[in-house]
Order: structure tokens, then sequence, then C-alpha cells
């Protein structure tokens, strides 16, 4: 995964799934790149084409510990497939979601 | 008049349709696009249809068997006698077709795209439920099953279709321009719009499908064509069939108190108990 820091952002990217077997390490890697004046994240899933409750567990919660501090989390160019799930789990509606 | 019929293999257009079965065998308004289309030969007057059909033979014969559903003789071809008959004029009284289309709406057709398929579908929708037994207008646009169960404080919005078997769980919505094709489990709160959610398909509560096809646990956006598989069986999956023994073993076994897991639950989910069979709206 891709980490980089600007101006208060944090975004990241070079996300391959985010299922059940790699979640954990995800939410890991994305809490230990939050630091102190990282206020909002953006999460590239261009390179994301599989993705199941457990990474939309990760992603929900990189929410709250972000939402905690006062930013937000935008999903940035989601796949096709990943759309459609982040729409069939309503969660479309959850993240700001920036498609191109 | 009798007819020979072409059964494409597979479209470029629609690959996803031929992914589970044969592409004739796709769902279409509670039958397949084949049943559909021998119902409209034999409308038309034939008696005899010649199918030739490649792409898992045995299915389709599974589905068509001899053709008396349709009082049709249905014949299936050898691909030589097909190139045969292809091969040469077509005589009077006889004619080939290509299902591309159904004979109740040659001007539609069926495979150029998936929107094309699902809008053929909404095209033909009226038509196909005043002729199906057991189906009834429950609200102008509005087409339910007798056998279907919908929860009071569904939402219902026309056109739909809710088929054979279908139980829509409460708070659900269906609609507009949505198809429930039979033994579909809609779970509490999920919502299906401008989609066809295929036959014996279980859709998760407080889910959202729009724009889309959903059939078992494939889900198939139908404007892009893009395909996910859907790896949690609680948003999206299978409903499972199971032996009659099974089914009535588990009966028993939540009759004595045993509530059972999750799939145990979907296979005789606790509304229908409580609905008791009756339609409810």
């Amino acid at each position: 995964m891709k980490i980089e820091y600007q101006t208060g952002t944090l975004t990241l990217s070079d996300i391959g799934p985010l299922n059940a077997a790699n979640s954990s390490t995800f939410r890991e890697e994305a809490r230990a790149a939050l630091r102190e004046g990282v206020t909002n994240v953006n999460i590239d899933l261009s390179q994301t084409r599989q993705v199941d409750s457990s990474g939309l567990g990760a992603l929900i919660a990189l929410q709250k510990t972000v939402g905690a501090r006062g930013g937000a989390i935008r999903i940035l160019r989601p796949t096709p497939i990943v759309y459609q799930i982040l729409e069939l789990t309503r969660l479309h509606r959850v993240f700001e979601i920036v498609r191109d | 008049m009798n007819y020979t019929l072409i059964c494409p293999t597979a479209v470029p257009a629609v690959p996803a349709l031929s992914r589970q079965r044969p592409l004739v065998l796709a769902p279409f308004l509670g039958r397949t696009v084949l049943e559909h289309a021998l119902a409209g030969l034999a409308a038309n007057g034939a008696k005899v249809v010649r199918l030739l059909a490649e792409d898992r033979l045995p299915e389709i014969q599974a589905v068509v068997g001899a053709g008396q559903a349709w009082g049709l003789q249905v014949v299936f071809l050898s691909p030589r006698e097909g190139a045969e008959i292809l091969s040469r004029e077509v005589p009077p009284g006889e004619s080939v077709m290509t299902l591309d289309h159904l004979p109740q709406a040659p001007e539609r057709p069926l495979w150029d795209s998936y929107q094309g398929w699902y809008e053929a579908q909404l095209a033909l929708l009226p038509a196909f439920a005043a002729q199906r037994v057991g189906m009834r207008e429950v609200t102008p646009g509005v087409f339910a099953d007798l056998r279907s169960q919908i929860a009071g404080d569904a939402s219902l919005v026309a056109p739909c279709w809710i088929g054979s078997g279908v139980f829509v769980g409460s708070q659900a919505v269906v609609g507009p321009g949505s198809i429930i094709e039979d033994g579909s489990y809609l779970d509490s709160g999920a919502e299906i719009v401008q989609s066809i959610v295929g036959p014996q398909t279980y859709v998760g509560s407080v889910t959202e499908i729009r724009g889309s096809f959903a059939w078992g646990s494939e889900l198939l956006h139908l404007e892009s064509g893009s395909l996910a598989q859907v790896t949690d069986r609680f948003l999206l999956s299978e409903m499972r069939v199971r032996s009659g023994f099974a089914a009535g073993l588990a009966g028993i076994i939540r009759g004595i108190g045993n509530r059972g897991t999750a799939p145990d639950a979907l296979a005789n989910p606790p509304g229908l108990a409580r609905a008791g069979g009756r339609f409810l709206l």
C-alpha cells in the first residue's frame, strides 16, 4: 500500500483486495499512518477489485477514527465492482465517493 | 407452420447471461426465454418446432421435453441435421428463426445489451402477467403472484412483477421497474429499483439493488456490464434448495424450539411462519 501526506490529508493507494484475508493488515497500516495533524483521508480504490464485509468494516472503522478527529474519508476512483458492493450495502450514501 | 428455431450459444454483448445456464434459458418474467418463445410459436399456429441448440443441450432438453406443455412437437436437431436444414431453401409452410427476439415482440432484440434484455421484459410485463395463472394486478401496474407473500408495510411501485413463492419483507421497496423472479426472498428493508432479481435468490436486509440483475451471488450492472461476485451470503446469495427429508428434519428441529442458524432461517424464514401462507397485501 502506498502512503502519501499532503497538508493534513493522508492518501492511501495501491490497495489490493479488501477482504477477510487482508482487511486487518489494511486497518493496522492505515491506523499507523494516521499521524498527528492528519484530519482527512483519501482512499484510492482504483486498484481494488474485490471487497467483502471485512473490508467494508475496515473502511467504516477508519471513518469512525477520522470522524473523531473532526475529519472525513473520501473514496477515490472505486472500480465498478467495488462501487457495486458499496451501492449494495448503501455505503455509497455514507462515504464521499469521487468516481473520476 | 413448422419452425426451425436456432438457439444462440453465447452472445458477446451479454456474456453474463450464459454463465449460469444456456443463454436461451435466461430468466424472463417467470419462465425462460425459450419457454416464452415456444409459447409464442404455439400461439402463432406452430405444430412442430425443430430446435438447434448446442450449449448445454441436456439442460435445454430438461426444460423443453418433447414440447407437450405448449401442445407442440419439439424435435432436437443434431448439428449435422441443422446444417442441412440451413443450407437448403426454406420450403413453403416452414420458417427458420433465430432466438434473438421473442415471437411476441419481434421489434425488441433480446441480446443486443443487458439493458435491452431488461427493457424487453418491462415492455412485455403486462401482457405476460395477464397470461400467467395465479398472477394478479394488485394495484395498477403492480403484478404479484397469489403464492407470493408480501409484508403489509412493504412498498410496491409500478411497474413491477413479483413471482411465485417470493417473500417480500417488512419495509422492503420493490420498483419502479423491478422484476422479482420465482422463489426469491427479499429481506426486510431491501430496496430493488429498476432491477431484476433472478430465481431463488436471497437479497439481504437493508441492501439496495439499482439498475442491476442479481442472481445467486452475482450482481450484474445492466448498463456497464460490470459483474460483481458477492462473497457475503447475508448480502446476496443463492437460496439453498434442500431435499424434502432435510427440510422436514429442519422443520421438526425448529418445532421443538431450536431456531437454527441463518441458512436454516432462510430455508423457512420466521416471516413466512407468521404469514401463515396468507397473502399479506
